[in-house]
């Protein structure tokens, strides 16, 4: 009996030493340790980075992201294109250096910083060739791409860089430092700034042209309304072409225009630095910071003396701009204006939601938005409105601390507040980035940003 | 049951540049209405100014004439019991800055890019709709729809041929 307990005694303590405790013996950290321990460097953004954010309609691919349909079943054209309801950061500028980015009717394009011959890359709607010709299948070329492609324009040096980009409803224009400009695209009115011939067959071209100079000057920018093109000189002098049924090629008359020709009127004798357009009215700032304006004026963008809706030569707005100071950027939507002065205020006129309230207005004069809607107040008040942008019905603002306003009437989502609902005054998107420029277009926007560390 | 009633509908250049625009006008078109006839055709300037004669003079005449004919054109004969109005209230108001924020799910609200630019032509008239069909269809004759036609159109059965985009007689 004995000799049994003793057995059983020792299987129990057996069993206790072999136990294992959930905790282990506290560690007393060792003050050496420290030093000698591996520092984690957590990536650090260089100042050139660049992000690109994409927002609005992605069903046209101009967003150059693939946002899953769902399962809808047949009726799935009803109302349901796919958005992207919020800035979404793009992949594509992750794998490149973005230069410049515009956004045209359904297409985006976008520079980046290279020496090879793929420059400029594009994606959206094509049936104009906009973003070049692109066949996999040899002699069926696309028509719609869904994700950035390369545009083959013919450089003559690989050094050359790509300094600005526009695009309008069907065409595109390329900048380059020292080849000119590369006009792709439809020019049934002259908007490539070459011969318009009327059976031409725009889908699957090839067709790049290349307006080296124009008298004998070098061109600086280049700016797509809808179906013209304006181009900027180097002594500041302005060119234009394409359609001008509403006056907005500026050249005197409503006739299309295939080669670039001077704007006629008040800016002949001016420096210009800037010119905006997006739809059919066209604004130009020069040096001084003085405003000029001519072509579609239905709702007052270009408000004349005789009540004219198409002004076709430029005209001074010194009236309409008076007592606003010297004006640092300027904007022009469909049916109205967007200026800003040297102070950071942003000036609003024309027709639509102008950001003014809640009511669809008509505006004659430029009237203020108040700066307390882009974040000016007593603890900020530094705060101002730097650049400007218009989409033909929405307009954006950005401000010195790198932050995007936007409003107006939000098609397919292209204000990217996450709703479709329309936007009466300066909301702030929300980008995890410091905004640089923004491109709006008809149904999406596109931001160049910085990251913030 | 009612006659059907014809109408002419036009999908301007720039909607029918736009893949998008174009399928969701052409769904659009499909399940409200009975296609008749369909075409696509690109306009030369006398005739644009021939069809747009009523508006001569005023000031965006020159701005239509001359974007209708930058590109191809789609041609809708469409039947419906009340096709006139049911095509202008799907098109919504002509000036698409001022209606787009009445009535924004329109097909001018959702496409139409500035008052020239603005997706599609209805006609605006029984009479009118007679004169646009036989300008830009000849060959068809809606007196002879109306007389032999109509009836079949009406009654069916008649299923929808995707690749001539047109309803057609089932056999």
């Amino acid at each position: 009996m004995n000799s049994v307990r003793v057995i059983l005694k020792n299987r129990i303590s057996s069993v206790v030493s072999t136990r294992c405790y959930a905790t282990t013996k506290k560690k007393i950290p060792d003050p050496d340790e420290e030093e000698s321990l591996p520092i984690f460097q957590y990536p650090v953004s260089k100042s050139s980075d660049r992000r690109m954010y994409v927002w609005g309609l992605a069903e046209t691919g101009a967003l150059g992201i693939h946002i899953p349909r769902g399962k809808k079943g047949r009726k799935q054209y009803r109302r349901d294109f796919t958005h992207c309801w919020y800035p979404m950061r793009s992949t594509f500028a992750e794998r490149f250096d973005i230069a410049e980015v515009a956004a045209g009717y359904g297409f985006t394009v976008a520079a980046i910083k290279t020496d090879g011959q793929h420059k400029v890359f594009g994606t959206g709607i094509n049936t104009d060739s906009q973003i070049g010709y692109h066949a996999p299948r040899a002699g069926h070329p696309l028509e719609l791409l869904l994700s950035p492609a390369p545009i083959y324009l013919p450089y003559k040096s690989l050094e050359t860089k790509v300094i600005g980009l526009s695009a309008g409803r069907a065409h595109t224009a390329v900048l380059t430092d020292n080849e000119g400009v590369f006009t792709l695209g439809n020019n049934a009115y002259g908007q490539c700034g070459r011969k318009i011939n009327s059976n031409e067959e725009y889908k699957g071209s090839m067709v790049s042209h290349n307006i080296k100079k124009l008298n004998k000057e070098k061109l600086v920018d280049v700016c797509c309304g809808q179906d013209h093109t304006l181009f900027l000189t180097e002594g500041g002098k302005v060119y234009s072409c394409g359609w001008g049924a509403d006056g907005q090629t500026g050249l005197g008359t409503f006739e299309n225009q295939a080669y670039p020709a001077p704007v006629q009127g008040d800016i002949t004798s001016e420096k210009i630095v800037k010119v905006a357009s997006t739809g059919d009215c066209v604004l130009a700032l020069n040096d001084q910071g003085e405003l000029f304006g001519w072509g579609n004026s239905e709702y007052g963008q270009v408000p004349m003396k005789n009540p004219s809706q198409q002004v076709n030569m430029s005209y001074a707005l010194l009236e309409l701009t008076k007592g606003l100071g010297k004006i640092t950027d300027i904007a022009a939507g469909g049916s109205f204006c967007l200026i800003v002065n040297e102070a950071g205020d942003a000036f609003v006129w024309g027709y639509g939601l102008l950001g003014l309230g809640p009511n669809v207005q008509t505006c004659p004069k430029p009237k203020q938005i108040p700066p307390a809607l882009f974040g000016r107040n007593e603890f900020n008040p530094n705060c101002s409105v730097k650049k400007v942008a218009c989409g033909i019905g929405h307009l954006a603002a950005i401000t010195n601390n790198g932050d995007l306003y936007m409003w107006g009437r939000n098609r397919q989502g292209c204000l990217g507040l996450g709703h479709l609902k329309d936007q009466y005054f300066p909301l702030k998107v929300a980008i995890g980035a410091h905004v640089l420029k923004v491109s709006c277009s008809v149904d999406h926007s596109v931001a160049v940003c910085k990251p913030f560390v | 049951m009612q006659q059907l009633q014809l109408t002419l509908a036009i999908i301007k250049p720039h909607a029918v540049k736009n893949p998008v625009a174009l399928s969701f006008i052409r769904n659009v078109l499909k399940q409200n209405f009975i296609v008749v006839k369909t075409k696509r055709v690109t306009l030369d300037q006398n005739a644009a100014s021939v069809f747009y004669k009523e508006h001569v003079g005023k000031f965006f005449y020159n701005r239509l004439t001359t974007f209708m004919t930058s590109g191809s054109i789609d041609l809708h004969v469409l039947a419906h019991m009340n096709a006139i109005q049911l095509w202008r209230k799907i098109l919504g108001p002509t000036s698409v800055y001022k209606g787009q924020f009445q009535e924004p799910y329109c097909l001018r609200g959702m496409f139409g890019l500035s008052d020239t630019r603005n997706v599609a032509h209805g006609s605006d008239s029984p009479d009118s709709a007679e004169r646009e069909i036989k300008f830009f269809f000849p060959e068809f004759s809606v007196y002879q729809w109306r007389k032999e036609d109509e009836e079949w159109y009406r009654k069916g059965p008649i299923v929808f041929n995707q690749h001539l985009f047109q309803h057609v007689k089932r056999l």
